[in-house]
This record gives structure tokens, C-alpha cells and sequence, in this order.
């Protein structure tokens, strides 16, 4: 399976990290969440911001897609959101920058293990894939608006 | 303080009592946390990290560790036999009662909680660090047995408890107790084959022995909730389960030290046993 450029590479160095290394990336990745969320003057295609049931607190996800195809993401979590899970979203918003919706919906969820490490991802841990989740079905939104779009054009 | 009306207030220090004895030199702090990377964040300084997975449950087999790996767990992190062992966390306290009922299996008594947990030691704005400490090693004599048949309950000590209509506190959400949820609010689901309770059990969610801070209520609260109108005994044989055995250790903290009930056993194996398990009898309401 070959991820995203971006993705892969940080794939590539969480792989090679000593455990100890590894945690010290993540809580890195954590402490840069709160970066991640919108900034003046941006503007996007799709906000999704909810409370779900299957998570602790309220995430936002923000989708810009640009007209060559290319999309960005920022999101938004609330302060009670596990520290694996703010990780997870500063890994996915460097990691995804830049390719297109339907790359998106095509990334599989099997990297995750190889960057937090088997042995942190458990019960307990398992909303470390919910930001993927949301991201991907804001990017499935999008892509069945453009469809509705443009089977409406080709009527 | 902690209320003195509750029947061991000795078990309960306040996030005051732990700034004043943060270089006590015969305590340890222990955090214990859900957040597998909370501690990492930041931690009450001087604390070390019991992770309620890596450290204290067998890698393999759905048990805890031996009493060998306790003693040896207990020597890296400078415990000694008369240590009194102060335990925080996340989660209004889940995992450190989780971590203290271990620290119990095996004869560990010089026990304490931090009412309120980690949530109102930072809400307070009290010190953080990242700097780990480093304790030097003790000698941890290793306990004769883990005394499983004290405080703890597996699948066949619950049916019996069940098929003997004896107290038996589901401390769940009500969804997961009636049956319409096979999670936990707020989490994914956790590989739950059926929905529902113990045939008998009565629902008191953990969250009732809480104020909105995560402390614990008043003696008188509590006596109110688990003895008026659960009808639990202090001389009664109760057993608590929710889950995989954190909450109900909430619970079982409750009863045990703070409303001195002397024979309450948590069921760890709890719902992600039962509910998966051929035949295990299920009530739904």
C-alpha cells in the first residue's frame, strides 16, 4: 500500500524511532493540535463541526478544496480529546496537505499502528482513528456534491 | 480535607494535601491515566507513570501481573513495602481507583486518592512538569499471593451472586444497562457481542458518587445513594461491575473507603466478558 508523499514520509520516521523518540514525536504532534484549526481570513468548501457520540469531545473539520483538485485541511477539537488523538490530527493535516478529495477517501486507516506503535493503540485508544474518519467523510461530502453538480450541469 | 464522616477519610487526600507533601519522601505519587500520553504532557511533579495496561495487566492472558512483576514494578518506581502510595488521574479518578484495587490484590494497603484527580489539580493551576523522575530502586519483598478472593470477582463468583439474588450494582451508563447501547457514551465500541445486564443487578452509574469536579460526594450523599436506595449493608457481599473493571473500581473505592462496606469484590472481567460469553444469562429492561 503506498500512502501520500507527505504521509509516507512521516510514516518513514516514526518507523525508524526508538519507543521513547516515538512518544516524544507524538506528544510534539499534540502540543501543534491547537494549530491546526482555521485561520482570519480563510475561507472553505465544507465545515463539519459536531459532538459524536463515539468521541470525548467536539471536533471541527474544515475542507478547502482548491481548483486544481487539491485540498486542505483544518481542524478544530475540544479540550477533552486524548493526547493520541490531538497527535493523530497534526500528523493528518501535514500528512494529507495537498492531494486531492478522492486520495482521501482512498488513504487506509493501517498506517496508524506503524506511527503510534502497537502497543498504544488498544482499548481505549482506538479514537486515534476518528480524525481520519471525519476527514474522509467530509472529503466524501464534497465529492458527492461536485457529482450532484455535475450530473445537474450534464441535464 | 477530606469528609471526615467518611468511614476511612485517611484514603482521601485534596489536591492541598498533595502540593504540601510533594517531596514527602514516604510517599509516591502515582498517576494513572486513560490518556496514554497525558503524563508525557505534563504530570504533578515528582509523580510516576502505572499504566493500567502495560504495568499492571499480563501481556498475554486477560489477568494481572504476577506478584513478581508487581515487586518489581513497585522497586523501578521507588515503592517500598511501608511507601503510601498516592494515586491521581484522568477521567474523575477511573484509572487511579483502577490502579489502587491493583495495588490491593496485592496486599498493597498504604493506599491514597487525590479527590478530584488530575482535572482539579490543573484546574487549580497548580505545577506541571515534563522532568521524569528517578527514584532508586527498592527492595519490594514479593507478595505470597495476589488475594484475588478478596476484592475481586470473575464470571462464575457473579452468576452464583446473580443466581443468589445477592447486591449487584451495574455502574454503566443506563443505555449500556438497558440494553440499547453496546458502548460507553462518547466511545467506540469496544467488541460487545450482546447488550444488556447481569440478571438482578440494579443500575447505579458511577458518575452519581461524583460532583460536577470529580470530587466525591459527602459521606451522606453517598450513604443516601448506595445504602438508602440501592439498599446496600456495610456488613453486605456486594459485587460491582461496569465495563473492563475501571469504573466499578471507582465504585468499589466508594464503598469500600469511603463508606467502609468490608466486603465488596469488583467484577474486572465486567460487561466485555459477559456480554460476549455462549449462554451467560442476560436481562434486558
Amino acid at each position: 500500500m503506498s500512502y501520500p508523499p507527505k504521509l509516507a514520509e512521516i510514516i518513514e520516521l516514526f518507523e525508524v524511532l526508538p519507543d521513547v523518540e516515538k512518544r516524544e514525536a507524538l506528544i510534539s504532534y499534540a502540543d501543534s493540535a491547537m494549530r491546526q484549526g482555521p485561520r482570519e481570513g480563510e475561507t472553505f468548501d465544507l465545515e463539519d463541526v459536531r459532538k459524536d457520540e463515539e468521541c470525548t469531545d467536539t471536533v471541527g473539520v474544515y475542507l478547502k478544496v482548491n481548483a486544481d483538485n487539491t485540498s486542505h485541511y483544518r481542524i478544530t477539537l475540544g479540550p477533552h480529546v486524548q493526547t493520541l488523538t490531538k497527535a493523530m490530527t497534526s500528523i493528518l493535516c501535514k500528512g494529507l496537505d495537498g492531494i486531492s478529495p478522492q486520495e482521501v477517501l482512498d488513504v487506509e486507516a493501517d498506517f496508524v499502528p506503524k506511527i503510534v506503535g502497537a502497543d498504544l493503540v488498544r482499548q481505549r485508544s482506538q479514537t486515534v482513528y476518528y480524525i481520519l474518519t471525519r476527514m474522509k467523510s467530509a472529503a466524501k461530502v464534497w465529492l458527492n456534491r461536485q457529482r450532484a453538480l455535475q450530473s445537474g450541469e450534464a441535464a | 480535607m477530606s469528609d471526615s464522616q467518611y468511614a476511612h477519610p485517611e484514603a482521601l487526600v485534596s489536591t492541598e494535601w498533595l502540593a504540601e507533601h510533594l517531596n514527602d519522601p514516604a510517599i509516591r505519587i502515582v498517576e494513572s491515566n486513560e490518556d496514554i500520553l497525558l503524563y508525557s504532557t505534563g504530570h504533578v511533579p515528582g509523580a510516576v507513570h502505572i499504566d493500567w495496561r502495560a504495568d499492571l495487566q499480563d501481556q498475554t492472558v486477560r489477568d494481572y501481573i504476577t506478584p513478581e512483576a508487581f515487586a518489581a514494578l513497585c522497586a523501578k518506581n521507588g515503592i517500598a513495602r511501608e511507601t503510601t502510595v498516592v494515586f491521581y488521574g484522568d477521567k474523575s479518578n477511573w484509572w487511579s481507583c483502577y490502579a489502587l484495587w491493583a495495588f490491593r490484590l496485592f496486599g498493597h494497603d498504604k493506599v491514597k486518592i487525590v479527590d478530584g484527580g488530575r482535572d482539579k489539580w490543573v484546574a487549580e493551576g497548580r505545577p506541571l512538569t515534563r522532568e521524569v523522575p528517578s527514584y532508586t530502586l527498592t527492595e519490594y519483598p514479593v507478595p505470597a499471593k495476589r488475594k484475588d478472593e478478596e476484592i475481586r470477582a470473575f464470571f462464575e463468583d457473579t452468576l452464583k451472586h446473580s443466581q443468589e439474588q445477592k447486591p449487584l450494582i451495574d455502574v454503566r451508563s443506563p443505555g449500556e444497562f438497558k440494553g440499547d447501547v453496546t458502548h460507553m457514551p462518547e466511545y467506540p465500541q469496544e467488541g460487545v457481542l450482546r447488550g444488556g445486564h447481569v440478571p438482578g443487578a440494579k443500575s447505579f452509574p458511577w458518575k452519581r458518587a461524583v460532583n460536577d469536579n470529580a470530587t466525591f460526594k459527602s459521606a451522606d450523599e453517598l450513604r443516601g445513594i448506595y445504602e438508602k436506595e440501592a439498599g446496600l449493608s456495610p456488613d453486605g457481599d456486594t459485587v460491582v461491575y461496569c465495563r473492563i473493571g475501571e469504573r466499578s473500581s471507582h465504585t468499589w473505592f466508594v464503598l469500600t473507603y469511603l463508606l467502609g462496606h468490608s466486603n465488596v469484590r469488583n467484577y474486572d472481567g465486567s460487561w466485555t466478558e459477559w456480554g460476549n460469553r455462549v449462554r451467560a444469562p442476560i436481562e434486558r429492561s
